[in-house]
């Protein structure tokens, strides 16, 4: 008991152990499910790492430690593009044709960077293989504790835009990028032969709108699933992305971004395209993510969109979805307690669960009492 | 068809200006009805009402009713719009590139009223109806500041606030785009190194500040002394006049026989003289100086962008002794082990609680969102801006506040900090910030609490125009 109340009081702490074997409740005043439902005065049992049950008529087990949050209480959040834990890694200046490359074999779980996203409510991260060439290799999706690795390979990266280009290497201009990448799908082997049969989703890295029509006909004629990158427009071509059925991962939205930008996102939800959010991480502080949304949402996007977005479709687009992303009986027990309304930037999450074990908490927690039973 | 045609023509006369005067709503008389009206943070009247008129509120109570033809708004919360003091929305980008200014230079002459139209109506849609501009923010001075209104197309008495609500310095940014230091006692001007600045560069600065300032204030004190001599000199003269005036009759006979003593002892009559009374002279009018000692003497805020612990530590041992200067800090990353020092001279801290990743310049790297609520639980006042770096971001400061809060700082300080604090610390607080009889009718109507991102603007009022509704 003890422990717990300190930990409580105190401002920043590096993991803790609760009991992860023995069972947990979380009683909260709102529980956004991610599947588009809010249950109030709602009860999570989480024991051995998973989600056991939810719902507002659930008993309490014998034995449970159980934490009542005077406020929201939602799935981790998911991270779509970044290089936390790989910095330096993912990229190789020389070589530009690499699919074999694996971001996640690069990666060390136990990096320091690691904490910053746990400590903003991320518990899941997509990191990826740097745009700097043709094609950087693999992505991995990996639990922002312990390098717990939830998908790799995640995607195939493959980039559209000028990032693959050099002035002194090729391809120098992005006609001579394509002829590369149509190179890797024609008699496609190794992961190209995956991402061809459909197997393997696609990371497709763009920046203007064109790259997005020429990432569209490519995947068109090589057969290829997955997902969008990178342009802060693609919103401005949802009718063929749509056709596509391609997802779009929202590139970081910064402070200032133009209004036309937060318009076009809000196209993606108006015709029914499955959309995240990317952080990329370290360079990008891990509040930023919470903030692109919070700025589409206050130039129209829908609340409920702008929260599966950071939850259960990222876990979609990142090819996890039956293990984390949303609160459900038998998903990952990945929570975020919430000092207020997730989408309100003033609110903090004040305590973080992945896999069942409270990972981080914040001064704000000191509102969440627990007592046991 | 006749008369489509004629509207037709007066609108194409008219041209683009008229348009744009068109397009700005006039003053009203606007009873706002509300369930909280935050008069100001920690004074809310429930069920209230707020009168306008002629651009002024005119009273805030909870019985007022509409008179007749006034204009009636309902809202469910009311507060004073929002203040960005640390912008760069309203000022041309030769002013925000601005590498030459001296102290005296003035950011109002180089307003533009007419560019960003688009940025600064999502200002005000957020709320944000005035910004502190600067001149040359980058630069190692740059000038005396100004507050304006956002609404675009105002005339320049609605749009300027003040036209000097600041001097701005800056030391140890990283790429300092220039400034001169003037050595006013010598009349050298110094241009700042072109790289990089090292360490020794950046305590360079920082002197120099200091020298600056203590030249300012040896310029006061030769303008004080000045003024004392003057006095002095006045009476004198006017002492020696009314002598003259009393014993004049006295003074012409001693004069007459002193003539005639001379002239029987037939000796050369002298006429008595009086010693000069030499008028002092004033000390040679410089307007920088002017400008300095206007600081020295807390008659404006010195507002000093710094980031490193360094430069502050440096920055707070050199004013010291100006017990008069109001020293505000701008940026203050590394404030945090001066917390005690800012608290007890009542140093306000100037915060720009931006989501910084690992890309920053060098003197960010001890940026951190949890600033703004460390210095005030430490008693430093506390204000927000969006950095004065980009004129889009002036529309984000009610979610950097969020941040802000969400990193410790309470809602009451943060709601001050864009308010009535920015209006004080901008000496404009006899006109903006809080919702009193007697200030400018600059107020927003928002469907929930301020400073939630969740919260929507309904109305902005801004010197007694509506400017934003729920239609446009």
């Amino acid at each position: 008991m003890l422990p717990i109340l300190l930990a409580f009081a105190t401002a920043t702490l590096p993991a803790i152990s609760l009991p992860a074997d023995g069972p947990l409740a979380i009683r909260a005043k709102f529980v956004w499910t991610g599947g588009g439902r809010v249950l109030e005065n709602a009860t999570v049992v989480i024991s051995g790492g998973r989600i056991q049950a939810v719902g507002t008529d659930i008993a309490i087990p014998e034995g449970a430690e159980l934490i009542e949050h005077d406020g929201y209480l939602t799935a981790g959040m998911i991270a779509l593009h970044g290089a936390t834990g790989a910095v330096g890694e993912t990229q190789d200046s020389t070589r530009t044709v690499m699919p074999e490359a694996r971001v996640g074999l690069a990666l060390d779980g136990r990096a320091r960077d690691f904490g910053l996203l746990r400590d903003a409510g991320i518990t899941s991260i997509l990191v990826t293989p740097d745009a700097s060439g043709v094609t950087g290799g693999t992505s991995a999706l990996v639990k922002t504790l312990d390098g717990i690795v939830l998908r790799d390979p995640a995607h195939l990266s493959l980039v559209f835009s000028t990032d693959a280009l050099s002035s002194n290497r090729e391809p120098t201009s992005k006609s001579g990028a394509l002829a590369l990448l149509n190179a890797l799908f024609t008699e496609p082997r190794g992961v190209a032969a995956e991402a061809r049969s459909g197997k393997l989703p696609c990371l497709f890295e763009v920046r203007e709108r064109e790259d997005v029509g020429r990432a569209l006909a490519f995947a068109a004629e090589h057969e290829l699933v997955g997902t969008l990158h990178g342009a802060w427009l693609s919103g401005e071509m949802s009718g063929a992305i749509a056709k596509s059925g391609l997802s779009v991962i929202v590139p970081v939205l910064g402070v200032g971004t133009p209004k036309r930008v937060l318009d076009a996102v809000a196209r993606l939800e108006k015709d029914g395209i499955v959309f995240g959010f990317g952080l990329d991480a370290p360079w990008n502080h891990a509040d930023a993510m919470r903030f692109s949304a919070a700025l589409c949402v206050r130039a129209g996007l829908g609340r409920q969109a702008a929260w599966q977005g950071l939850t259960a479709n990222a876990a979609k687009i990142a090819g996890a979805a039956a293990r984390t992303g949303r609160i459900e009986r038998g998903l990952d027990a990945d929570l975020c307690l919430w000092s207020g309304d997730p989408l309100d930037l003033a609110s903090r999450a004040s305590l973080v669960i992945i896999g069942g074990q409270p990972v981080s908490m914040n001064g704000a927690a000191s509102a969440a009492k627990e007592s046991q039973r | 068809m006749h008369t489509n045609v004629g509207w037709l023509a007066l609108v194409l006369a008219a041209g683009s200006a008229g348009a744009q005067e068109a397009a700005m709503p006039a003053r009203e008389t606007i009873l706002v009805r509300a369930e909280h009206v935050i008069v100001r943070p920690g004074h809310v009247l429930d069920g209230a009402q707020v009168l306008v008129r002629d651009g002024r509120i005119v009273a805030v109570g909870t019985d007022l009713e509409a008179p007749e033809g006034a204009r009636v708004i309902e809202g469910r919360w009311v507060c004073a719009g929002f203040i960005d003091p640390w912008s760069a929305l309203g000022v041309g980008g030769d002013s925000i590139g601005e590498a030459n200014a001296t102290a005296a230079t003035r950011t109002v002459d180089g307003l533009d009223p007419f560019n960003l139209d688009h940025l600064r109506r999502e200002a005000l849609r957020a709320g944000v109806t005035s910004a502190r501009v600067q001149l040359g923010p980058q630069a190692r001075i740059g000038g005396l500041g100004a507050v304006v209104r956002l609404a675009p197309g105002l005339a320049h008495e609605e749009f300027v606030v003040s036209d000097a609500s600041n001097l701005w310095m800056t030391a140890g940014l990283s790429q300092p785009t220039g400034g001169q230091f003037i050595q006013a006692s010598e009349g050298v001007q110094v241009q700042g190194p072109e790289r990089t600045p090292d360490p020794f560069d950046r305590a360079e600065a920082v002197d120099r500040i200091v020298s600056l300032l203590q030249a300012g204030k040896n310029y006061l004190i030769a303008q004080n002394e000045h003024r004392h001599e003057l006095e002095d000199w006045t009476k004198k003269i006017a002492e020696k006049d009314a002598e003259l005036d009393k014993e004049f009759k006295k003074a012409k006979k001693d004069r007459e026989k002193a003539q005639k003593d001379a002239e029987e002892k037939g000796k050369k009559f002298e006429e008595k003289k009086f010693k000069d009374e030499k008028k002092p002279q004033a000390p040679r009018f410089d307007e920088d100086n002017e400008v300095l000692a206007r600081a020295i003497d807390g008659r404006i805020p010195l507002l000093v962008g710094a980031e490193r612990a360094a430069e502050i530590r440096a920055l707070l041992a050199g004013t010291k002794e100006l017990g008069r200067l109001r020293l505000v800090i701008a940026g203050g990353s590394e404030a945090g082990s001066k917390a005690a020092e800012l608290a007890e001279r009542r140093i306000p801290v100037l915060v720009w609680p931006m989501p910084l990743g690992r890309v920053r310049p060098d003197e960010l790297d001890g940026h951190d969102l949890s600033l703004a609520g460390r210095l005030a639980s430490a008693g430093v006042q506390i204000l927000l801006g969006s950095g004065g770096r980009d004129p889009a971001a002036t529309r984000d400061l009610p979610l950097l506040a969020g941040l802000a809060i969400a990193h410790g700082l309470s809602r009451d300080d943060a709601l001050e900090a864009v308010t009535i604090g920015a209006a004080r610390a901008l000496d404009v607080a006899d006109r903006i910030g809080s919702i009193e009889a007697g200030k400018d009718a600059d107020l927003i109507v928002l469907d929930g609490p301020p400073l939630e991102t969740t919260t929507n603007v309904r109305f902005t009022i801004s010197s007694g125009r509506v400017v934003v509704t729920p239609e446009n």
